[in-house]
């Protein structure tokens, strides 16, 4: 056999693709905890400037600081400024991450099993949505409303929630059309009991992937923000934040950006990874 | 047939004017541009007289009306900050776009289709696994960090390429690759789906049952058959491309519609935003009738939606 | 014969020298590139207002005068001017000036660009600087005469910026036709606009004045900070606008380029809202002026470049006195005046896009430090000249702004601030405003500065505002680029040198 190409398939996985991410899942959690306990974690006060000792290396110790990470351009610890940052760039992401998953699936689900005018109306609005690139009316949004974190949280969760409509809906669509969930309206189940009780279960699967796929995007659509100047008040740190401030120091001063980069790649890329086994955990078909 | 047709042509109608509604409120809500274009010593009077000549002072419904108006008449405004014709901008930067968005989408097959072949196939497991995770790594990073990056490396440093604006061939290259990296990821995973697909059937089995003869006319299948999801998912990504075009445009100050629209938001020049925008989902919203038009011929059972 | 060796030799050695001279590489510069922040909005010279624009159109129109490198009022294509009356002024037109379509300057022109900026058909976003300016006329083949409203005594500072346009092309083509296709009588030519990508200039070989260096200048929109300084250190710009401390700090230490910098009229300062709480309390404003560490500030963030000031106006402005300097850093007096009032003031310190965020977190911090309870509130450009565009009621309690008049008289940077009226106003003073249009109506120098000492005092008394530090403009350049920016941030080709 002289095949130029070894076409035999690769046998499948037996093994649970989840484990294939363990590591990232760790990763992911750790990030969380230094969010959480970042009072406890962080060796300095994130705001507290020194404008002496600006753009120190990672290792000076000036007045008594040790800049374990170097210092930013105001004199600030680098160290303390990214355990809190993951408190913001987390906070940011799963906020507008299940904010815009419930209200999309939520709207998903209703169209796809009531049909009719809900249909119509929200699939048009979806449609509406979709067809005006996401960070443009992000930017035109937070020109309205201004920017901070709230706002932040509100305007990516408004940009993303047609995407969970559209899956929640064509999810459910063919759904309602099996054979158990109509007798279950037959029995005389009303609309939300089957709703919640038959079809949500159903397509978690499904919007769960996307949420976890949405979930690092969101992390970047935050830094774009940012880099914009429309992202989080200063002079909270978010990653993003201070990723973009450190750009312009690259080249002297690398500690400012490279290590918010670092997290921030870290967690995105975990986000993608584990979105991916979720993936091919939950649906078989796309392998 | 016809029925169908009217109503999704009517739905395609009423979506541009929910985007052209939306966007019009949603930029008048952030006040107008008048303060903008006048310098610090100008009087309460200066500011009144501008805005009156830029007909920022009528009643907000009407100067909707005025919008609704134009755009039927195909007519998309002057720009406020240039004073030229929206069209005109609109269209001196339009080929910009096209060609980023061309040459981000080449990068992004040229590599990513080459490791889904080789993920697939999984001659090699560990190259295979090292070059999906490089090309996930990639598309983990803000293209804002790795743009800058590139032109530190490539243009001051080793001063290979130009590190901005336009010129020629080699302008494009960095912008592309930033912009490409976005989607490698995308178009590995599903040609690697796509094929895996394609080699779990039986035509495949049948031919390896009878030897090495068939392997040409079985690549020459196997190609045919994965490139449609493949297709599918570039035209897909398309939209995502030049999403992530407004940030590439703005740090390689590639003069495309992305960098155009982010300053004119900022600037707030409505008409060539609302220029922008409407085109993009004019363009959108005829792809999709287009699809779904396609989709009714190949599958009669979607045109009957609709009953319960 | 032994008198004509002399002159001989100095005649042969003066060619040696040139033939070496010549022969040296490229000693000329063809092509000059200059990044810009963004593109021009247009280059009619009296469409917009924005530097973007006058970076480009300056080169290829002249004004009727000019300000020299030291500042001083120089002439252009006004030669002399003659004050006739409290509204009248003559001025005399040069001879020998052609514009790049070969017609000649002549005074209907000068006097058509001025009713053109005035007209308002126009809606010229600048007419409001020129609208004492009631007639302009063509009085005789070298003169025009302009009539004023009342005694101005900033006109030639305002007239620094009227450029002149050639009245039949203009008349010909229709503003739009022009807009698309300026012709002026400058040291450069338009030559071509690629829209979002580059303006193209040529040299007019045919200039009166001092000829530009370079055959053709490019000028392109690069809005990203670190790309420009990138495009320097690479070699693909000659000369970035806009560059930050840090920036160009890295930009002398890579040894790829040198930066150039000049102090501006453009001040930095906070503004404060009298007439609400907390700053209806003098001695929080007071606190605010003590909070604050302009030399902190200037030294340490912002690379020792800016000046810190004590009053609204610069060393550039007439009507600046040294001896008037506000109150100084005394964190310990700010921190004793808070704790007097009692409880920690909330103060939003609003802020836009445009202002450096480094100083502006640094103050907040220094606001905290004394016991405010400060917070940011950063809105883009835009939204941030909306608020505080609302006159003195309506104002925010404290903002970080810049100001700047472009003009050198402290007419044009405290009138619109300081009089009661107008929609940028500060403080609404029946005193101050007295003060404020007696300067202005008068022509006499020592009335002006007499009227101008009562108001810096009075501002430096009751704290409506705390100036903080004339700003500088830091330019990056490539290397052998011999240039002297200019306080009033003209760009002019024509004053440039190239060495290799």
């Amino acid at each position: 056999m002289s095949a130029a190409i070894d076409t035999s398939p690769v046998p499948a996985t037996k093994r649970n693709p989840l484990r294939r991410a363990l590591p990232f899942i760790i990763l992911l959690a750790l990030f969380a905890l230094a969010a959480v306990l970042a009072p406890l974690v962080a060796p300095y006060d994130p705001n507290a400037q020194n404008l002496l000792g600006r753009l120190k290396p990672p290792g000076t110790v000036a007045r008594n600081v040790h800049y374990l990470l170097g210092s930013d351009e105001l004199g600030r610890d680098l160290l303390s400024r990214l355990v809190w940052g993951a408190r913001i760039s987390l906070l940011v992401a799963v906020l507008s991450v299940l904010i815009s998953g419930v209200v999309g699936t939520v709207l998903g689900m209703l169209a796809g099993y009531l049909r009719g005018p809900v249909e119509m109306v929200v699939m048009r609005v979806v449609d509406v949505f979709l067809s005006v690139p996401a960070i443009l009316l992000a930017i035109i949004t937070v020109a309205v409303v201004g920017p901070g974190l709230l706002n932040v949280i509100l305007v990516l969760a408004l940009t993303r929630w047609p995407r969970y409509a559209r899956v929640a809906y064509g999810q459910t669509l063919s759904i309602a059309g099996r054979p158990y969930v109509r007798l279950s309206a037959f029995m005389g189940a009303g609309p939300l009991r089957v709703l919640f009780r038959h079809i949500l279960p159903n397509i978690l699967g499904a919007v769960t992937v996307v949420a976890t796929l949405e979930f690092g995007l969101m992390v970047l659509f935050e830094a774009g923000l940012s880099f914009l100047g429309l992202g989080v008040q200063p002079p909270t740190a978010s990653w993003g934040a201070m990723l973009s401030t450190g750009r312009n120091y690259v080249a002297t001063a690398w500690w400012i950006a490279t290590f918010p980069g670092l997290c921030l790649f870290l967690l995105v890329l975990a986000a993608n990874l584990i979105g991916d086994a979720l993936r091919d955990r939950l649906d078989p078909h796309s392998r | 047939m016809t029925a169908f047709l009217l109503r999704r042509l009517g739905q395609a109608l009423l979506t541009i004017f929910g985007v052209a509604t939306l966007i019009f409120f949603l930029q008048r809500l952030t006040g107008d541009p008048t303060y903008l274009l006048v310098p610090d010593t100008a009087t309460q009077a200066d500011i009144e007289a501008l805005r009156h000549a830029l007909g920022f002072d009528r009643p907000l419904w009407v100067q909707y009306l005025s919008f609704l108006g134009e755009i039927a008449r195909f007519d998309l405004g002057r720009s406020v900050v240039q004073n030229v014709p929206v069209a005109d901008i609109i269209a001196s930067r339009l080929p910009y776009t096209l060609a980023l968005a061309a040459g981000a989408l080449l990068v992004a097959c040229g590599i990513g289709i080459p490791v889904g072949v080789a993920l697939a196939l999984g001659r090699d497991r560990w190259t295979a696994r090292i070059l999906a995770g490089l090309v996930l790594a990639a598309q983990s990073m803000p293209t804002f960090w790795s743009g800058i990056l590139m032109i530190l490396v490539f243009a001051v440093t080793l001063g290979w390429l130009p590190p901005s604006s336009t010129g020629g061939i080699d302008h494009l290259v960095m912008p592309s690759v930033a912009l490409g990296l976005l989607s490698m990821a995308t178009f590995a995973r599903v040609t690697r789906t796509a094929l895996l697909e394609e080699l779990s059937k039986d035509y495949v089995r049948t031919a390896r049952a009878r030897g090495a003869a068939t392997g040409r006319l079985l690549l020459r299948h196997l190609a045919r058959n994965a490139s449609i999801p493949i297709i599918t998912v570039a035209g897909l990504e398309i939209s995502n491309l030049l999403a992530g075009a407004v940030i590439v445009e703005t740090v390689f100050a590639w003069p495309g519609l992305g960098q155009l629209t982010v300053q004119s938001i900022l600037a707030r020049d409505f008409p060539i935003v609302q220029g922008v925008v409407l085109l993009g989902s004019f363009v959108t919203v005829a792809l999709n009738l287009l699809t779904d038009l396609l989709y009714t011929v190949v599958d009669p059972r979607i045109r009957l939606g609709g009953a319960r | 014969m032994a008198h004509m060796l002399k002159p001989a030799l100095l005649g042969a050695a003066l060619t040696l020298v040139a033939a070496l001279a010549l022969s040296a590489p490229a000693a000329a510069k063809d092509r000059f590139v200059v990044d810009l922040v963004n593109e021009p909005s247009t280059l009619d010279p009296q469409l917009q207002w924005n530097p973007d624009s006058y970076y480009v159109y300056r080169n290829i129109f002249d004004n009727l005068v000019t300000r020299d490198d030291k500042g001083e009022f120089a002439p252009q294509i006004a030669t002399a001017w003659k004050v006739l009356s409290d509204t009248q002024v003559e001025f005399e037109i040069r001879d020998g000036v052609t514009f790049h379509d070969g017609s000649t300057l002549t005074p209907e022109d000068v006097a058509f660009s001025v009713s053109r900026i005035i007209d308002p058909k126009l809606a010229s976003p600048q007419q409001g600087q020129f609208d004492k300016i009631v007639k302009a006329e063509a009085t005789g083949p070298h003169s025009v005469v302009l009539t004023l409203a009342g005694p101005y005594p900033a006109l030639l500072a305002q007239l620094v910026k009227l450029s002149i346009v050639p009245k039949h092309v203009v008349e010909a083509v229709g503003n739009d036709a022009f807009n698309l296709k300026p012709v002026g009588s400058g040291p450069y030519k338009f030559d071509s606009w690629q829209r979002g990508v580059a303006v193209t200039l040529t040299r007019n070989d045919a200039y009166w004045g001092t000829k530009g260096p370079f055959a053709t200048a490019v000028f392109r929109a690069v809005p990203d900070a670190a790309t420009r300084l990138a495009d320097i250190q690479a070699g693909s710009a000659d000369l970035a606008v806009s560059l930050d401390s840090d920036l160009a700090g890295q930009l002398e230490a890579s040894g790829k380029g040198k930066r150039l910098y000049t102090l501006t009229e453009r001040l930095a300062y906070l503004r404060l809202n009298p007439t609400k709480p907390p700053f209806d309390d003098l001695r929080l404003r007071q606190a605010v002026a003590y909070a604050v560490d302009k030399e902190g500030i200037t030294e340490g963030i912002l690379g020792g470049l800016d000046k810190p000031i004590g009053q609204m106006l610069t060393p550039a402005h007439f009507g600046w006195f040294e001896d008037i300097p506000g109150l100084p850093y005394d964190p310990d007096k700010a921190k004793a005046l808070v704790a007097e009032v009692g409880g920690s003031p909330k103060v939003e310190i609003a802020t836009g896009a445009f202002f450096d965020q480094r100083v502006v977190q640094a103050i907040q911090q220094e606001l905290a430090d004394v016991g405010f309870d400060a917070s940011i509130k950063l809105v883009d450009t835009p939204t941030f000249l909306k608020l505080i565009q609302q006159g003195a009621q309506g104002g925010p309690a404290l903002a970080v702004s810049r100001s700047s008049c472009a003009c050198q008289d402290a007419d044009g940077a405290l009138y619109q601030l300081f009089h009661s009226g107008n929609p940028w106003t500060i403080v609404e003073n029946k005193e101050l405003d007295g003060w404020l249009d007696d300067a202005r109506a008068t022509l006499d120098p020592d009335k002006r500065l007499t009227d101008y000492r009562k108001i810096s005092t009075f501002i430096a008394k009751e704290i409506p505002v705390v100036p903080l530090f004339q700003t500088v403009a830091i330019y990056g350049a490539a290397k052998p680029l011999q240039w002297t920016p200019t306080p009033n941030e003209s760009l002019f080709l024509n004053r440039m040198s190239w060495s290799e």
